[in-house]
């Protein structure tokens, strides 16, 4: 194994002294055992030992491991990969042109972030998403659990309960008018009660606390193997107010990145993520660009981006790795997220006049 | 930097090590640089056993040099010319993709460099038969959208394979092999990025004759993601990571005549400033090709598939050519 030193996970310190007394190769380390290394870098023996373990894990674990394990590399064909998306479930958001311009809704082991202005949804559609995620297989579901991540304080319980309330008599309703055995079953275990218990609510006050709390979720996730959903409303919140450094908030938001798409592959679920928007101004105008920065916008692979268009809220998908770019509106009503119901005439006609992909503001500046 | 170890060559014993050692010798690099008769006065030694196993040492460690002439005609059976699958993009890169070289594709989230990735690949696979390898550090490879490329691209053929052989299933299982070709690798830490690297290495090295075949093309997407995390900040381990990967993807496309295909972000200096590509000056040597992918529309508000590609670096090509894509 001609693995370099420079490579491999160790303690940049110990880097340092290997490449002065001449290691170049994992090998030659190996060859060394760990009292000729304490001796020739001198580190002490425990030093010595577990720095050896590291080497001994990185070069031969492989072999061992490649029947499968997390700890593997994760290779397999494209299609391998064709075969178990088209069996991967969605998490539906009740709005059915979302979930057509999504491809059929929020999909797991991807991060999808929502962006908006504040008061456009962006927080319903998370709480939406975590009474949907919990909908059994039988009615189109995929029967996970939710992690709610909140670091604004937005979490409203009741509203909750209303949004659950009313995705529990929507799928009374469906096993009603189909009398199949097996969706009454299920209703059985999809009460009120059971929803609220199974999404776990973390609130983090500092960007220190979310970025723990990120760091302790895959061990939360490894108990509690049935979590499909981890959603962190406001991401943008604590990393955005009292942030001296820039490069450092880059590195940190990067890193969190990283961490939050190997929770998403090795779980299998989805993380959805809602940022704040912020002003650019360019040479004419000003336009309404998504919070954080241009490096945060390659973290996730799916964008949506809610706006208003005079009192009509729509959703532009922006970036996805399989859809193309389109614009719908969509509706917030006491039962949470649903689609526009079909207008009436003259609000049709207004809304055609009025191009609904324009923001009122930059027509006002054109006119 | 070797050090120099008891069996290194015939006439080195570790008392000689000992003895060098104790002299303040402990690497090769200081035996061949080292004033021989000093070094045979202070430690004792026989100095033709020294000019001996100095002559071993440097004929072990040092390079040769090659004639010009020679290396030409190495290259010229060596390397191959991949198209991309989009006859815009391949005349910007001058017919395509080098082997033996590394191309940048840089651009803003949403430019298309996943789908051009995703479309080079599925080229690649389809057109040429040959193995590609993908790397995916951000998550965003999704199957289904290289199968519909695949399936695009293989509806010419269709009408072909109907007239030919009467059979409508040929089209499929050419499709089906395709996405057998393309090995995907998860990576989504540098140290995981640098292992599958290694393992690459050492298959390729060893010539097994596996489900892998001829290998001919390497994608990874996107380098920044797995980079970023690392720079900046008062440690410089970020910057030493990034030249051992730069070094582990140029053997590669070196040593095995691979086409190796790099996605990056763009940043800006400020707010108002223009777009540059991402990783600073140190990686901006690393590719020895640079394509920028903007959408036409500045915002977000207009939706279209079209892209323009421009050349920012080209050891072929003069730069500033722009071309246009459609990402459809």
């Amino acid at each position: 194994m001609q693995r370099e030193v420079g490579t491999l996970p160790l303690a940049p310190a110990l880097r340092a002294r290997l490449a002065a007394a001449g290691f170049q190769t994992a090998q030659e380390l190996l060859d060394t055992g760990p009292c000729g290394l304490s001796k020739e870098i001198g580190i002490s023996r425990e030093e010595a030992l577990e720095a050896l373990q590291v080497v001994r894990r990185e070069c031969h674990g492989n072999a061992a491991r490649t029947a499968g394990g997390s700890g593997a590399t994760r290779k397999c064909t494209a299609l391998e990969l064709l075969e178990e998306e088209q069996t991967q479930g969605f998490i539906i958001t009740f709005c059915s042109a979302l979930d057509n311009i999504l491809g059929g809704g929020v999909q797991l082991t991807k991060i999808t972030e929502i962006c908006g202005a504040p008061g456009v949804g962006k927080t319903q559609l998370c709480m939406q998403l975590a009474v949907d995620v919990q909908i059994p297989e039988c009615f189109g579901g995929v029967a996970g659990e939710a992690v709610f991540i909140d670091t604004e304080g937005s979490f409203m319980v009741d509203r909750v309960v209303d949004i659950a309330a009313a995705c529990v008599q929507h799928c009374h309703l469906i096993a009603e008018a189909q009398q199949e055995e097996d969706h009454r079953k299920a209703l059985e275990t999809f009460s009120l009660e059971n929803i609220l218990s199974h999404i776990y609510y973390f609130r983090c006050r500092d960007y220190t606390e979310l970025l723990a709390q990120v760091y302790l979720l895959p061990e939360f996730l490894s108990e509690h193997s049935k979590v499909r959903l981890v959603v962190i409303d406001g991401i943008a919140f604590p990393f955005r107010h009292d942030f001296e450094d820039l490069s450092l908030r880059t590195r940190l938001l990067n890193g969190l990145a990283q961490q939050l798409i190997i929770i998403a592959n090795d779980h299998k679920s989805a993380v959805v993520l809602t940022n704040q928007m912020t002003t650019r101004i360019g040479q004419s105008q000003s336009t309404l660009v998504p919070a954080l920065g241009e490096s945060w916008g390659h973290a996730a692979t799916v964008r949506l981006i809610f706006h208003w268009d005079n009192s009509q809220r729509l959703a532009t998908l922006y970036k996805s790795p399989s859809q193309k770019e389109s614009t719908i509106a969509y509706h917030i009503t006491c039962h949470g997220f649903r689609d526009v119901q079909p207008p009436a005439v003259t609000h049709s006609t207004e809304g055609t006049e009025l191009n609904p992909r324009k923001r009122p503001r930059t027509e006002e500046e054109r006119q | 930097m070797v050090v120099l170890r008891a069996g290194l060559c015939p006439g080195l014993t570790e008392d000689m090590i000992q003895l060098l050692r104790a002299n303040g010798i402990r690497t090769v690099v200081d035996f061949v640089s080292s004033d021989l008769e000093d070094v045979a006065q202070k430690c004792s030694l026989s100095y033709k056993a020294l000019v001996a196993v100095r002559r071993v040492l440097l004929a072990q460690f040092s390079a040769f040099p090659a004639n010009g002439a020679d290396l030409y005609e190495e290259l010229k059976s060596s390397t191959a010319i991949l198209p991309t699958g989009s006859p815009s993009l391949d005349q910007l890169l001058d017919s395509g993709l080098y082997t033996g070289e590394v191309t940048e594709l840089m651009g803003a989230p949403g430019s298309g460099k996943t789908q051009v990735c995703l479309g080079i690949a599925a080229s690649v696979s389809l057109g040429l038969k040959q193995h590609v390898l993908f790397l995916d550090s951000t998550g965003g490879f999704t199957a289904s959208r290289l199968y519909q490329m695949l399936r695009a691209q293989t509806e010419d053929e269709e009408e072909q394979a109907r007239q030919v052989l009467g059979r409508l299933g040929l089209c499929f299982v050419l499709q089906l092999e395709a996405l057998q070709r393309i090995q995907v690798v998860r990576a989504f830490s540098i140290y995981e990025l640098l292992r599958a690297l290694q393992e690459l290495r050492d298959r390729l090295s060893q010539q097994v004759v596996s489900s892998m075949g001829p290998l001919k093309m390497v994608v990874l997407d996107s380098v920044s993601a797995v980079i970023y995390p690392l720079l900046g900040g008062r440690q410089s381990e970020g910057l030493a990571l990034m030249m051992q990967l730069s070094r582990e993807l140029k053997t590669l496309a070196r040593e095995f005549s691979l086409a190796v295909v790099v996605t990056n972000q763009v940043t800006r200096d400020s707010s108002t400033g223009p777009l540059k590509p991402a990783l600073g000056r140190s990686w901006s040597f690393v590719p020895s090709t640079r394509v920028l992918l903007e959408s036409r529309e500045g915002t977000w508000e207009k939706a279209t598939t079209q892209r323009a590609a421009s050349l920012a670096k080209s050891p072929r090509q003069p730069t500033g050519i722009q071309v246009e894509l459609d990402i459809g």
